[in-house]
């Protein structure tokens, strides 16, 4: 069953002189259980798509242009601003980049734990409270420390405190943005560790937004690649990581340093990603990809599914592209 | 070959409320002319400070940097100018490291302005303009701000600032770390080009071991401002012998879902490096201590040639 299905959601950012076409067309789904890996550089829509499943997009400037963000069958896009603040923290949750900025200095971390609860559930502060020791012991750290503030604690531990509350109410779905960036790798490792742990115990379902192939391999089950606000391929592990088809995709692995293999140059995309207030006519990948032809610079690319389930946006996978894969 | 670099028990010390934070204790190295030694390590371990102390741009607390035989440690300071001519920097964050309000060819003809290298005006622009075209930056750039420009433009005009003097020795401290991988990798290749073609000596600190392997000759792992491991590239990460360099190694999320390799999860944090207690100081996180590792400090030991090892227990862990 389909947990969240977006379809053909556009986030454009209205400033004075231009528009920002932050998310384009995307379409993404998530399954029950599932965890997705959302996947892309600086800049490529990742966290104003999370915020627009959230509905926390500022506005102005920023204004849903069109499309439908439907999760457990409801179009969150036409909830009021006091239905999404109920769903806000209850069925659906985030965890935010950095640890050391999304704690309150001034409150426990008990107090920041059970808030949540208390505006959701209808319980007794002391039950509330209860619960956040329960929270803290899940993300492994002692109940004991839970009169304690943000700076008595470590990064690792900080982003333990932040998931702990994006659990309290026992969510559907997860939204995790680059939840380990911050950490140190062995620390990030153990995150990592946890959040899969949990995951098998809870179930809860996650949309993990990250630039690292690395992060997303361990542990996500789907992933979706997305380059100037478009999904330009989507597929399950076996296809991103060992059938990758979109050339954006290709120079990604290309352009990572790798432990096992040993190459003296590494391959980089060329080129920068193109300004959001101007894109391209055409693929917006078009002016960095070694395989363009001249369809690339005029037409925008359909979607294309080349084996069930792995979707790729590329004019190179069209049925008439022979003189696309001519070139190539 | 005679070493370009060489640092000798080098210690630097910052004084705190709580005591003496050892931020660099005890290394000691050498980089021969032309090869890269990649500086490993989690935040906090010193690396930074470390190529700070090599450029003087902090005083060493103890210890001796020879540049070509030449003390740098405790040197005067048109010496040390002098020295500096030979030795630069390139910072981790393009973004605060470059003054907002200079243009790229301003900001890229300063050392040359510093340094009264150029007498007349147009050869310092011819100098600027080859400058950047070295590191790829567009000759239409000239007079643009960095605040027009993208991360990986911004990290070329730091480049091109360490180039302009036509050092011997560069410290690289970060410098992919705030860019995306597609640029990343621009700035990698671009980086080792330049060392070929001018046959730079590097040294490069990083908290990613993929880019350290990437771009070394040899590999030094710090952890709480001590020497770990440190031996050439390929046999750091083939033979890899400290516990904290294999659970380092292991903790790395790899960009594959073939033959995943099984991973070594540390006990807790890392300690404070203030006052810190005798013994080795990974101990409290190492799978494999012992009551000696919580008394006695262990020192670097050659335990394969050219392989060094601070660790009680390396032989009894590896089998050699």
């Amino acid at each position: 069953m389909k947990l969240l299905e977006i379809k053909d959601l556009t986030i454009h950012y209205v400033l004075d002189e231009d528009t920002v076409e932050a998310v384009n067309h995307i379409d993404l789904a998530l399954e029950k259980g599932e965890a997705l890996g959302l996947v892309g550089e600086t800049g490529a829509g990742k966290t104003t798509t999370a915020l627009g499943i959230l509905g926390l997009i500022p506005d102005p400037p920023g204004k849903v242009i069109s499309g439908e963000i439907i999760f457990e069958e409801e179009n969150l896009l036409t909830k009021s601003a006091g239905q999404m603040r109920k769903i806000r923290g209850e069925k659906i949750s985030m965890v935010f980049q950095d640890p050391m900025t999304a704690l309150n200095p001034v409150l426990t971390v008990g107090d920041q734990i059970s808030e949540v609860i208390k505006l959701h559930q209808n319980i007794p502060i002391a039950e509330a409270t209860a619960r956040a020791c329960q929270m803290l012991e899940m993300v492994g750290i002692p109940a004991e420390r839970i009169n304690e503030y943000p700076h008595q604690f470590s990064g690792g531990m900080k982003q333990r405190v932040v998931i702990a509350i994006a659990l309290a109410c026992n969510p559907t779905l997860l939204i995790a943005d680059e939840p380990t960036t911050a950490l140190d790798v062995t620390i990030q490792a153990q995150v990592i560790d946890m959040i899969r742990d949990l995951r098998a115990k809870i179930g809860t379902s996650m949309l993990l937004i990250t630039h690292d192939l690395g992060v997303v391999a361990d542990i996500c089950d789907k992933v979706a690649i997305i380059y100037a606000g478009e999904i330009v391929e989507y597929g399950n592990l076996t296809h991103i990581y060992n059938e990758t088809a979109h050339p954006y995709t290709k120079g990604l692995f290309g352009s990572l340093p790798r432990l096992d293999i040993m190459v003296n140059r590494l391959n980089p995309i060329p080129g920068i990603m193109p300004d959001p207030t101007d894109l391209p006519q055409g693929c917006s990948f078009a002016p960095r990809c070694l395989n363009k032809c001249d369809r690339c610079d005029i037409e925008p690319p359909q979607n294309h599914e080349i084996s069930p389930g792995h979707i790729v946006r590329c004019h190179l996978y069209a049925e008439d592209a022979d003189d696309c894969r001519e070139v190539k | 070959m005679k070493p370009l670099l060489e640092v000798k028990n080098l210690k630097k010390y910052f004084s705190t409320p709580a005591g003496q934070l050892h931020a660099v204790d005890d290394v000691t190295f050498n980089i021969l002319p032309g090869e890269t030694l990649g500086v490993v390590g989690e935040s906090g371990c010193g690396k930074s400070t470390l190529g700070r102390v090599i450029l003087n741009l902090l005083p060493a607390t103890d210890g001796e940097i020879y540049f070509e035989d030449e003390p740098i440690v405790g040197v005067k300071r048109d010496k040390l100018m002098q020295l500096r001519r030979n030795i630069q920097i390139i910072f981790q964050d393009p973004f605060s490291s470059l003054d907002p309000r200079m243009t790229v060819s301003e900001l890229i003809s300063e050392p040359l302005e510093t340094f009264k290298i150029y007498k007349s005006k147009s050869e310092r622009i011819k100098k600027v303009e080859s400058l950047m075209d070295t590191v790829g930056l567009a000759a239409r750039l000239y007079n643009t701000y960095p605040h027009e420009l993208d991360g990986g433009r911004r990290q070329r005009i730091g480049i091109a600032r360490a180039l302009a003097l036509d050092p011997k020795f560069i410290v690289c401290d970060e410098p992919v770390s705030a860019l995306d991988v597609s640029i990343q990798a621009q700035i990698l290749n671009l980086m080792q080009d330049i060392q070929a073609e001018k046959g730079l000596t590097y040294i490069f600190i990083t908290h990613n071991l993929s880019v350290v392997k990437h771009i070394s000759n040899d590999i030094l792992v710090m952890y709480l401002g001590k020497m770990m491991e440190k031996s050439e590239a390929e046999d750091l990460f083939n033979n890899t012998l400290h516990p904290y360099s294999k659970a380092l190694l292991s903790a790395i999320p790899d960009p594959s879902i073939d033959n995943r390799r099984k991973r070594i999860l540390l006990k807790g944090e890392l300690t404070s490096p203030i006052n810190p207690k005798p013994g080795c100081r990974f101990a409290v996180r190492c799978p494999y201590a012992k009551q000696q590792c919580f008394e006695v400090e262990p020192e670097l030991e050659e335990v394969l040639p050219k392989h060094f090892v601070a660790c009680h227990l390396t032989r009894e862990i590896n089998q050699l």
